[in-house]
């Protein structure tokens, strides 16, 4: 009976341990086959080339330009992003009338498509665009043919909008994390004296940390992987200044078929990827809470 | 004092508020100007007319509604397996939820291609779909819940000769409603928007999904701003209605961490 | 049991006498890239036409999309699998007939060679693989009303380079609204296209003529790109799209472009005062050599039915049936000569100007790894339209680059 119960278990489960295997567990083990062969799709021969690949990408100006364009990318957003949801589920914390109201139109660019975000910003950051008239109005000195085609401005406007359609869904986040924290330690906050700012920094601050965590582990994931912007936007440049780690394995892997490169490629981003996370872990010192 | 805060206050929110919708209240108004310059519909007839945007919404609807209502019932069944311990090594599952987190998705993309095409599914719903039809982090969501469930309830079912199906879908699946409908809802949003996977699996008009749709006709010379906008309105409306209808369960899933954007 | 036997044994019966009629039809597939609603029924009736004159033949059409096309092609081809017969863009022809993925069909097409025009790109060691069939350049568009605003005659038509530079400049100085040459910003696989008019005009080249190594290093390709970069300054530098968007509303004076435009003034603003030139040359007696590109029709090596395949694309490409079909797209080039040489067809307005063009219009080199020469031929364009390198260094970088790609 038990053995026969544990059998139907196992079919029970059997969708996500079949979803798992063949969707990715095997394309994880067969990309990093790929990547020590010279596999092309119109090729007929495919040679193994062991570390050719890997060798050959920190050779390519264009790979080392998109991993630092990467960087960048990650490096620029994530702090912006966390102090301004912080901000935003502090201000939004408190009952007052409305509160529903701001939270949900804080909310709202997270939960649009990215696509369509990256076409209403395509227009609005270009020339005569109304971020382009409102820079220019406030005095600001704007490339003139619009944000997204001077290599000075383009990565930056795009990690800009990332910055604005990011910070309410990681503001809810926020939210839920203050909601944790025991009213009493504000109380006795209060009783020792300790002013608002004394209690953020002493009793918020230290109680978000593993949702600060999460948040910031889950964001450099995210952006390290930044596509669709890239690819509506800018498709790369102007320069390759917008070539990013994704869209490179996009171009070599998908439009030019070159299979064993990209895949070598998306195998050092995955190794930077759990490198930088495993890393932030350490930093922070905090278990895994979520 | 109190009341110059407050007003300070709202005066912030009020600001951000501008910043934060600004740009999608910009879409909608420039989806109902006509060319003239004056209020009209016709930039939605159009895309509909001539650009088969009725297609790319049935398309959008109906793989998001098959995914969700494969993720209820599979996120169900596994979750309930391993919350009954019907299962063992629950810690390596949900190191799958860490892979699934954290391997970037461009790193299976081209097996995942290369193996569509072997199967002869690239290009077809089957490739929209099968690949999302469960996904770990549900799974561990319906875990959490259905260990708070009595197992009682089960037992005296089974005592009453009930049999596990009817145990299953009969019994415990209406006690975790709230459960699955946070998941089918965060499902059903993620599925809305993706655009990845549809566009690298399908490339004909035929299976083309509302996203995919949308950053394609940016190319085309034939499409102008505001047309652009009214497709965009179209992809948007149905998620908007969703949010505000379903606001509480949403943010309460977040505030789970069980969402994956 | 037996009345299971019988009842399937029916049912067998009645699939096989309903399918009897088709099995004898021979299928021949045909994968195409015209979807839009508006030149659809123009192929499905062509097709028509080809199963009735052979009434064994069923053809099955497949749309394909620009977006993701080749791609599908690619990996048709690869698996073995793949149509009888495809639409190919003229610079992916090389990819799929050195890789043996075309059939050979240079002696079955010997008096079509004189025929159709451009067949260049379908040569690939002195061996056809491709029948041309619709093709396009570009041309100078000129907005008559910002002219005659500058006080240059409106009917003026810039034959050389001073010619274009100085009428641009005018325009262009009339104000911070208006422009005077719309030039192409970084975007892939356009900024090129503009830049190789001027090089070609200026007796430049890319690649010498055996294909060996580059020239982007020649006198010839510094001065035009030197004359680019000039002439871009007078004006304004966006992408394509917002290009034309911006010709429309009467803000540019001139901008380079294809016959698409002639079919988007004709749809949004039919009384546009416009007028159409050939691209300017750098001294009178130069040729003017534009850009060229075009859709060609080939038969899957391995595909059992090559004659058939053929004759459809015979059929296809048929006089007749180019003006049908370009007629109603409002193309202005299709590659037969007697298409492009009938009177209704010469009646369209501005299609004199394309097919003229067209005359003395190039293609990118049929080359196996053009891919990746155009990317290194973009950057050097790009590079020097940011300033980021002087035009010498972007050429001889390119000229570098690509030589490397160029050894066996």
């Amino acid at each position: 009976m038990n053995r026969y119960r544990r059998y139907k278990g196992w079919l029970l489960f059997s969708p996500w341990i079949l979803t798992f295997l063949i969707f990715w567990l095997f394309p994880l083990v067969y990309s990093f086959i790929l990547s020590l062969t010279d596999y092309r799709l119109l090729s007929p021969d495919v040679d193994w080339i062991g570390l050719g690949n890997y060798t050959r990408l920190f050779s390519d100006s264009d790979f080392v330009a998109s991993l630092k364009n990467s960087f960048i990318f990650v490096i620029g957003t994530i702090p912006f992003t966390t102090v301004i949801a912080l901000f935003f589920a502090v201000l939004l914390n408190e009952r007052f009338r409305g509160r529903t109201f701001f939270r949900a139109a804080y909310f709202m660019p997270s939960i649009t498509a990215m696509v369509v975000i990256a076409l209403i910003f395509s227009n609005l950051l270009a020339r005569g665009g109304y971020v382009h008239l409102l820079a220019q109005m406030i005095g600001l000195d704007p490339p003139a043919n619009g944000f997204l085609l001077s290599e000075k401005t383009a990565l930056f406007s795009i990690m800009g909008m990332d910055i604005w359609m990011a910070s309410g869904y990681y503001m809810l986040l926020f939210l839920g994390g203050l909601q944790t924290i025991p009213n009493e330690l504000y109380e006795a906050g209060r009783i020792a004296g300790a002013s608002r700012w004394q209690q953020f920094r002493y009793i918020t601050l230290p109680m978000l940390k593993p949702v600060t965590l999460f948040i910031i582990v889950i964001n450099s994931i995210k952006s390290f992987q930044v596509f669709v912007e890239i690819f509506v936007m800018t498709k790369g440049g102007p320069l390759n200044s917008t070539f990013t780690g994704v869209y490179f394995v996009y171009e070599t892997g998908l439009r030019q078929f070159d299979f064993g490169y990209a895949s070598a490629a998306a195998y050092i981003l995955f190794a930077i990827i759990a490198l930088a996370s495993l890393i932030q872990f350490k930093l922070l010192k905090t278990g895994w809470t979520a | 004092m109190m009341t110059f805060r407050r007003i300070l206050k709202y005066f912030i929110l009020g600001v951000i508020f501008v910043i934060m919708v600004f740009p999608l209240f910009w879409m909608f108004a420039l989806s109902l100007k006509s060319s003239g310059g004056g209020l009209t519909l016709e930039n939605f007839t159009y895309i509909f007319s001539a650009n088969k945007f009725g297609r790319y919404l049935f398309n959008s609807a109906l793989v998001g509604l098959v995914v969700t209502a494969g993720n209820i019932l599979f996120c169900f069944m596994c979750g309930y397996a391993l919350a009954r311990r019907r299962v063992i090594g629950e810690k390596i599952w949900f190191y799958t939820v860490l892979i699934v987190l954290m391997v970037p998705v461009h790193i299976v993309i081209i097996p995942i291609y290369i193996l569509m095409n072997k199967l002869g599914m690239y290009d077809s719903y089957a490739a929209l779909i099968l690949p999302w039809l469960v996904n770990p982090i549900g799974i561990f969501l319906i875990r959490q819940y259905v260990s708070t469930l009595p197992v009682s309830l089960e037992e005296a079912a089974r005592i009453d000769g009930a049999g596990e199906m009817r145990i299953l879908f009969k019994i415990v699946m209406p006690l975790c409603r709230p459960a699955l409908a946070i998941l089918a809802i965060q499902v059903f949003m993620t599925n809305w928007n993706s655009f990845l996977f549809p566009f690298i699996l399908t490339s004909s008009e035929q299976y083309r999904t509302l996203p995919v749709a949308l950053a394609l006709l940016l190319g085309y010379q034939s499409i102008n701003w505001s047309q652009l906008m009214a497709g965009s309105v179209v992809a948007v409306i149905p998620i908007l209605a969703v949010f505000l209808v379903f606001q509480k369960q949403i943010i309460a899933g977040i505030t789970a961490g069980a969402f994956k954007q | 049991m037996k009345r299971y036997s019988i009842l399937i044994c029916l049912v067998s019966l009645l699939i096989l006498s309903c399918g009897g009629d088709k099995a004898q039809k021979i299928k021949i597939s045909w994968w195409n890239f015209w979807t839009d609603a508006n030149i659809k029924p123009v192929v499905e009736q062509i097709v028509a036409d080809f199963e009735r004159q052979h009434s064994d033949v069923d053809v099955e059409l497949v749309d394909l999309t620009w977006a993701d096309g080749h791609d599908k092609i690619a990996i048709a081809f690869s698996s073995g699998s793949g149509p009888d017969v495809v639409e190919l863009g003229s610079d992916w022809i090389p990819e799929f007939s050195s890789t043996a993925h075309l059939m050979d069909i240079t002696d079955i097409i010997d008096n079509d060679r004189d025929r159709y025009l451009m067949w260049d790109p379908a040569v690939y060691q002195d061996r056809v693989y491709a029948f041309p069939w619709i093709l396009g350049t570009r041309i100078l568009f000129a907005n008559k009303d910002l002219l005659s605003q500058a006080g240059t005659d409106p009917e003026f038509s810039p034959k050389t380079w001073d010619d274009l530079y100085s009428a641009s400049k005018t325009i262009n100085d009339q104000g911070d609204d208006v422009f005077g040459f719309g030039s192409n910003s970084a975007e892939r696989h356009r900024l090129y296209k503009k830049f190789l008019p001027f090089l070609w005009s200026n007796g430049g080249s890319i690649l010498s003529d055996d294909g060996k190594s580059c020239r982007l290093d020649s006198p010839e390709a510094l001065e035009a790109l030197q004359y680019y970069l000039k002439l871009c300054e007078t004006g304004l530098t966006d992408t394509q799209r917002r290009l034309e968007d911006a010709f429309l509303d009467g803000k540019i004076g001139f901008v380079i472009s294809g016959d698409w435009l002639l079919k988007r003034i004709d749809r949004e603003k039919p009384g546009f005062n416009f007028s159409t030139h050939l691209i300017p040359v750098p001294h009178e007696g130069y040729h003017s050599i534009s850009f060229a590109g075009g859709e060609y029709l080939a038969v899957n090596a391995q595909s059992p039915h090559k004659e058939l395949a053929l004759e459809l694309i015979k059929h296809i490409c048929s006089p007749e049936n180019q003006i049908l079909f370009c007629l109603k797209n409002r193309t202005a080039n299709p590659s037969s000569i007697a298409a492009a040489s009938d009177t209704a067809f010469l009646a369209q307005p501005h299609f004199d100007t394309f097919i003229m063009q067209l005359e003395t219009s190039r293609m990118s080199p049929a080359h196996p790894r053009w891919v990746y020469i155009e990317g290194k031929l973009e950057k050097a364009v790009e590079s020097a339209l940011y300033k980021a390198k002087t035009p010498q260094q972007a050429l001889i970088d390119a000229k570098n680059d690509i030589d490397e790609l160029l050894k066996p």
